[in-house]
């Protein structure tokens, strides 16, 4: 007897909500299709439609977590289409920006991960800890969430010796904190049983389906656009790409800790080397872009982001492109859910592996069963899913 | 393997059928190659030269034609570009040696209506279920549609 369960669309914090058409032999899921039609903006075409100054906002705001490599990602599009640079300070403060919403991201991923796998503890440490981040975010560039602090050309403001001492009270802090929750985590037999061994992607797979991020390194991949394309001053600043061999979610997880600490490295690196000088170049508020096109990278919270643009002279693009990492991710998810031979996915490691990706789909709205056989539909809600989860979780 | 040697090779191999070939930036190869070509050469790419790593396909319209763009590479950035006629905007699939395709090249199809011959499952992922059959909305000729501001008093 077979069932097809629906899973999506709506999730209150992923800003791609996605349905995941799961077909499942009682608790094995045999087959998954993917449907991401539910909340196309045109944000491309509407790219099209603005001048180079409009586009930074729109651009910002493709994606709220990972906002700051959005934004960086076009200013550095833009930068190279006009042959411009921005001044070293404003490399490095970009730097220090983009790490802390790298720790922000991955925090908030930790803390949700956890819960939906049933570890409410862990979620509560994770976000108080993420608070702090959030602050820092706060005073570096005047908002929380939506940072707006680069712009075509640097930054949007210089950073003070009371943000400096702040951040490092912060880094110190935080550096703490990671080591007993890190600690926790290695040391925790349920939290293993949950995660070791689930969702399993080869290396070579995961290069076949054009994996990128944390979710490409824990198969064992070393491939990080900061060391392999590196684009804000990376090549001066030391960090180490983190990869784990286990391929499976806890590997995901160990990836995303290791890369907390080495964001915090960055940042503390940064801060002691900071350059002096401008932090911005005056930029006029129209311009025309040269004839040309240009294609820039950035490491995301999540991977890989692109953006390629084409300029035909114009205040505005001919066309822009953005390929987000999330798009590039679910390819892999597709085949993670699939089981095949001594692979076994279970209804119960959905959670675990659609999150393992940092989607944020876990926080599914609600779940149709249909019951083939019978002919029955029931739904069930988002809570009764994640009961599967912990119960699961309980059972080990 | 850097810039320089990616296009020696190339050329190399296809000859006069690589129609354009230059750098337009660091760690960027931009490769022009006739569209009865494209599929061969990425493959040539991803499997000789490994950069077997798709980043994305992209499609652009550029007035009579459609262009399709494939972008492999994890450090240097190979865009293998390739022109198709508007009016028979047809090309070869990528997903049978790529896998990584299936996606963007389904984005593709939807938003710009190009064909990808041998695709497994062309249906609608993007684009909502009850968007009209035949209207590509990345295509130049499709101009959105803005909604009227909104007045103080509801006039209008």
């Amino acid at each position: 007897m077979s069932f097809e369960i629906p899973i999506g669309p709506q999730h209150p914090i992923h800003v791609e909500p996605l349905m995941l058409k799961l077909k499942v032999e009682g608790e094995l899921i045999v087959d998954v299709d993917i449907d991401v039609s539910y909340i196309h903006r045109g944000i491309e075409k509407a790219l099209e439609l603005r001048s180079y100054p409009q586009g930074l906002f729109l651009a910002e705001r493709i994606c709220g977590i990972c906002n700051c490599a959005h934004s960086l990602c076009y200013c550095l599009n833009i930068e190279q289409l006009l042959g411009k640079e921005a001044p070293p300070r404003a490399k490095y403060l970009r730097v220090i920006v983009e790490e802390l919403s790298r720790v922000h991201s991955h925090l908030l991923w930790l803390g949700h991960y956890f819960h939906t796998l049933g570890f409410e503890t862990l979620f509560m440490y994770f976000w108080r800890d993420r608070e702090r981040v959030m602050d820092m975010l706060e005073l570096m560039t005047g908002n929380r969430v939506t940072t707006s602090y680069n712009v075509i050309g640097g930054v949007r403001r210089d950073i003070t010796p009371e943000i400096d001492s702040k951040l490092r009270r912060m880094i110190e802090h935080l550096r703490e904190r990671m080591k007993y929750y890190e600690a926790a985590i290695r040391s925790e037999p349920s939290l293993l049983g949950r995660l070791q061994g689930v969702g399993l992607l080869k290396p070579e797979d995961a290069i076949r389906l054009g994996t990128v991020g944390p979710h490409l390194r824990a198969s064992g991949v070393k491939h990080d656009v900061r060391l392999d394309d590196p684009y804000s001053g990376h090549e001066e600043i030391p960090f180490n790409v983190i990869t784990y061999d286990t391929c499976d979610c806890y590997g995901r997880v160990m990836v995303r800790i290791g890369e907390v600490f080495e964001s915090l490295d960055m940042i503390a690196y940064a801060l002691d080397h900071l350059p002096s000088g401008e932090y911005r170049l005056k930029m006029p508020p129209f311009f025309k872009a040269p004839v040309g096109e240009s294609l820039s990278r950035v490491e995301a919270p999540r991977g890989e982001l692109i953006h390629y643009s084409i300029s035909d002279g114009g205040t505005n693009p001919f066309r822009y492109r953005v390929r987000t990492p999330t798009l590039a991710n679910l390819a892999s998810v597709a085949a993670m859910l699939k089981s095949r031979g001594d692979y076994e996915v279970y209804i119960a490691d959905v959670p675990a592996i659609l999150g393992g990706i940092d989607p944020c789909i876990c926080c599914t709205a609600r779940v149709i069963i249909t019951d083939e056989g019978k002919k029955t539909r029931r739904i069930t809600t988002l809570t009764e899913l994640e009961r599967y989860a912990r119960e699961r979780g309980v059972r080990m | 393997m850097n810039e320089g040697d990616v296009i020696a090779k190339i050329r190399e191999k296809f000859g006069d059928k690589v129609l354009e070939a230059y750098t337009p930036g660091t760690r960027r190869v931009s490769i022009r190659v006739q569209p009865e070509i494209y599929k061969e050469v990425v493959g040539y790419v991803a499997n000789d030269l490994g950069a077997s790593f798709l980043s994305c396909v992209s499609g652009i319209d550029r007035g009579d034609s459609l262009e399709v763009i494939a972008n492999l590479g994890y450090s240097t950035c190979i865009l293998i570009k390739t022109l198709i006629p508007k009016n028979n905007p047809e090309i070869d699939s990528l997903t049978d040696i790529l896998p990584a395709a299936d996606l963007y090249e389904r984005e593709v199809h939807e938003l710009l209506g190009i064909i990808f011959k041998n695709h497994p499952n062309p249906g609608r992922t993007f684009l909502p279920e009850d968007w009209p059959e035949g209207v590509y909305p990345l295509r130049k000729e499709y101009v959105p549609e803005h909604p009227k501001p909104l007045r103080r008093g509801g006039k209008d």
